[in-house]
């Protein structure tokens, strides 16, 4: 609900989580799916500097409603 | 200005007269009939100071007028097959059986008048002959009541009310459509007739506005529903009670293109915030495309300042949970539901049909199996005449 | 005897609390836990094994957790399938509605959840899972389980059911028609003085509320970039008391300058999952340390001075939303561009 009424006041938001499919339930529109619950950035920085490089690339993205990218295992 | 509207009981009904390729036939209420091709329903009126009860000039709502209570006048005509319009739909009166809860109609006196089209007429004018014939016939029903005593006498009229109640406004779209899709305003069809436009309350429940309209039956508004507007009358009752009633605003509204579209709902929301309305009351006639200029009103009226309510039924696949509206602006959020014009109505047998025996779809109309509530006349009235509504199972 | 099958998450079914989260698909003899309270008020209906598994589990593999899920049960030749309740937890809620709705396409049984009617298992049902409506925690068992029996017994009898308030469960979203007390006018006016005096209600929900995407951010290399967070990240010791399940507010921290977020000086206080992981190295959850390394490269202009956070734990979608408005008030205010927004 926060993704959706951050872009509802017109500011990009993507979202990290690993729980896309309820981020997509509640209105957000980009999301990038984190490897999970506990961690949703990983472990490593080097896990931390993917998941966030993948998540400013969506930022700079025009998308369709409810997008959900995947990050890539190294 | 002040109106009277003047109540006279149903056994004063008077003869219909003899017309060329129309027969008349009147049914008590509750028989077991089935009336098909219904264009419009009236209610028997007439002036005593002789101006026509529906007017083409000269402005309505003032003075008095006679109704004759418990009588509605149906015209049917099923339009040639050949020539049938584009957008005709199914339209079901049941005055008995299950669907007869679902017409309002079914509580009254019907005379019904088929109409059996001429040779040689095109639709439009087998349409306006219908139209006026319908309307004279009510007249002359109601002409007994010029030498009876009435048993009740309502008046309208706006005194003044206290300023701190808000001011509301009813917002009443007219179809725009075309031919066979007009709505009239004194004799004048909604595309012509200078709207967006603000009405006295009282021209509306004095017959200014009349129906040849004829898309889907249940969400469309038949003559009698302007006369009898629960709208307009719930806002004359309030009036000074908990709300000022600031007026009614007559719209277009299926409009063809989006620019027109946007067009006459701004026009619209500046005649409602022109009348100081804090409020309205947004209606809707028929259904489909007429749906979004309801919402672009809203849209208009709430980027005015003036706060809305909608009245629209729903379109829902009885077995879908998918949302049953055609269109939805995040403005709208106080919509009432006039009910769910996809469910299905159980079969039901008449004893007898009036209008015509076979449905568009060319089954017989006494075994037309069950019959979605979208054809029954009136049934999903979007002013809000009635009560069926929609709510989640 | 009507066979059924419930369906339970690692708690419920007594596997463990949040170090038993990651627990794949289990099968267990009969009725566990709240199973045995529901198979006692359970008439003409056996409850013959019960199917356990992890939230966490379930939320990151979905599918194969789904796959094993409908293996286990086709074996049980069951004629109903029960999920819960899971009062307000999301991921439990998720998974009931998911696993239900997967198990009533493939094997064309009845099914039944129960859970708050907040909980996003709702929405993920879809109107495809009856759901019986729950208290928000635990506290609401004992008046659930009788519920769930009767609603259980009238699916598995076949009889068709009646309107939600009557079988008690809640509205799918199917329109059915009927009379209301007032004709529709009346009821507009009704609708209109009360928007008027503030409170906007309406017969037909704004189910479609969706907010399109706005357009990407021009050059991120100049932009302000904000944090936010629903991981419940707060200052060590949780100074400002921020619930760790259904907040009811958010909180502003300054970062005054920090570059990352030192383990020792904040911690997670979500109580929807175990905050071991993410206390070790609060980084994992809101990662201040990297986003600050970006802007120094240049890949973005800034970092937004100020960390907002809440918890997405059981929050009724009317607070959330409230907070997500009062949040991005303040974002427009300080010229924010862009949001990166982490979640559980």
């Amino acid at each position: 609900m926060l993704a959706k009424e951050i872009e509802r006041a017109g500011v990009p938001t993507v979202f990290v989580t690993s729980l896309p499919t309820i981020a997509t339930m509640v209105g957000a529109n980009r999301i990038v799916r984190g490897p999970a619950i506990t961690h949703p950035f990983g472990l490593d920085e080097a896990d931390r500097r993917r998941i966030v490089e993948r998540a400013l690339e969506m930022l700079e993205t025009e998308v369709e409603p409810a997008t959900v990218w995947e990050v890539e295992a190294e | 200005m002040a109106w009277e509207l003047a109540t006279f009981p149903t056994e004063l009904m008077g003869e219909a007269p003899v017309l060329d390729g129309v027969e008349v036939e009147i049914v008590p209420e509750g028989a077991p009939v089935r009336v098909t091709h219904v264009l419009d329903a009236v209610e028997p009126r007439i002036r005593p100071d002789g101006r026509a009860a529906f007017p083409t000039e000269g402005k309505a709502g003032e003075g008095r007028t006679n109704r004759l209570e418990g009588v509605t006048v149906l015209s049917c005509l099923d339009f040639p097959a050949e020539e049938r319009p584009l957008h005709e739909q199914e339209s079901v009166v049941d005055l008995a059986g299950p669907g007869a809860e679902l017409t309002p109609f079914a509580q009254a006196t019907n005379v019904v008048l088929t109409f059996h089209p001429r040779g040689g007429l095109g639709n439009e004018e087998l349409e306006a002959w219908a139209r006026r014939t319908t309307l004279s016939v009510a007249e002359e029903l109601a002409r007994p009541t010029l030498e009876a005593e009435p048993q009740e006498v309502e008046r309208f009229e706006l005194g003044p009310a206290d300023p701190s109640l808000p001011a509301v406004a009813a917002l009443v779209q007219l179809s725009d459509l075309g031919p066979l899709y007009y709505q009239y305003l004194y004799g004048v069809p909604a595309g012509e007739a200078a709207l967006p436009r603000a009405v006295d309350p009282a021209e509306i429940l004095d017959g200014a506005v009349t129906c040849g309209e004829y898309h889907w039956a249940a969400l469309r508004n038949p003559t009698i529903v302007f006369q009898r507007n629960a709208l307009v009358r719930a806002l004359f009752r309030e009036h000074g009670r908990r709300l000022r009633f600031a007026g009614v605003v007559l719209m277009r509204g299926y409009e063809q293109s989006a620019e027109d579209k946007r067009r006459a709902a701004a026009a619209a929301a500046e005649a409602a915030a022109g009348l100081g309305a804090d409020g309205a009351i947004v209606t809707t006639d028929a259904g489909g495309n007429s749906h979004t200029d309801a919402m672009l009103t809203v849209r208009a009226c709430e980027a005015a300042g003036v706060r809305t309510t909608a009245i629209v039924a729903e379109m829902a696949d009885p077995d879908s949970t998918s949302p049953g509206l055609t269109d939805w602006v995040p403005e709208a959020d106080s919509i009432v539901s006039a009910g769910n014009a996809e469910e299905l109505v159980p079969a039901w047998r008449p004893g007898r049909v009036l209008g015509g025996g076979r449905l568009l779809d060319g089954s017989p109309a006494e075994e037309a199996g069950p019959i979605p509530v979208r054809n029954y006349l009136g049934a999903a009235n979007q002013t809000g005449q009635f009560t069926l509504t929609a709510t989640s199972w | 005897m009507v066979r059924a099958v419930h369906y339970l998450n690692q708690f419920f079914a007594g596997l463990g609390g949040e170090e038993a989260a990651e627990t794949p698909p289990t099968r267990l003899e009969g009725a566990v836990g709240p199973g045995r309270g529901l198979a006692a008020e359970l008439q003409g209906v056996e409850i013959v094994a019960t199917l356990a598994c992890g939230d966490d589990y379930f939320g990151e593999h979905e599918e194969q957790a789904l796959a094993s899920l409908v293996e286990l049960l086709e074996a049980e030749r069951p004629g109903l399938l029960v999920a819960g309740p899971a009062f307000g937890s999301g991921r439990y809620g998720h998974a009931c509605a998911r696993f239900l709705r997967t198990a009533s396409e493939r094997l064309r049984i009845p099914v039944l959840a129960a859970m708050h009617e907040e909980s996003p298992g709702v929405g993920t049902a879809e109107g495809k899972v009856l759901i019986v409506p729950t208290a928000v925690n635990v506290a609401g068992m004992r008046d659930a389980l009788p519920r769930m029996a009767r609603l259980a017994e009238a699916v598995v009898s076949g009889r068709e059911l009646g309107p939600p308030e009557e079988e008690g469960y809640l509205p799918r979203g199917f329109r059915r028609n009927r009379f209301a007390p007032k004709p529709g006018a009346e009821r507009a006016v009704d609708l209109l003085l009360a928007k008027l005096a503030g409170e906007a209600r309406s017969e037909i929900a704004g189910g479609f509320d969706r907010v399109p995407p706005p357009a990407p951010v021009p050059d991120l290399s100049r932009a302000l970039l904000a944090l936010v967070t629903e991981a419940g990240c707060v200052p060590q010791g949780n100074p400002d008391r921020l619930p760790t399940i259904r907040a009811q507010g958010w909180l502003r921290y300054e970062l005054a300058g920090s570059r990352s977020l030192a383990a020792g000086r904040y911690e997670s206080v979500h109580g929807g999952f175990d905050v071991k992981l993410a206390n070790e190295d609060p980084n994992r959850l809101v990662p201040l340390d990297t986003v600050s390394e970006l802007a120094d490269e240049g890949r973005l202009g800034r970092v937004h001075d100020v960390l907002y956070t809440t918890t997405g734990n059981g929050t009724p979608v009317a607070s959330a939303t409230r907070f997500g408005r009062e949040i991005a008030a303040e974002l427009k205010e300080a010229g924010v561009e862009a949001v990166l927004l982490s979640g559980t």
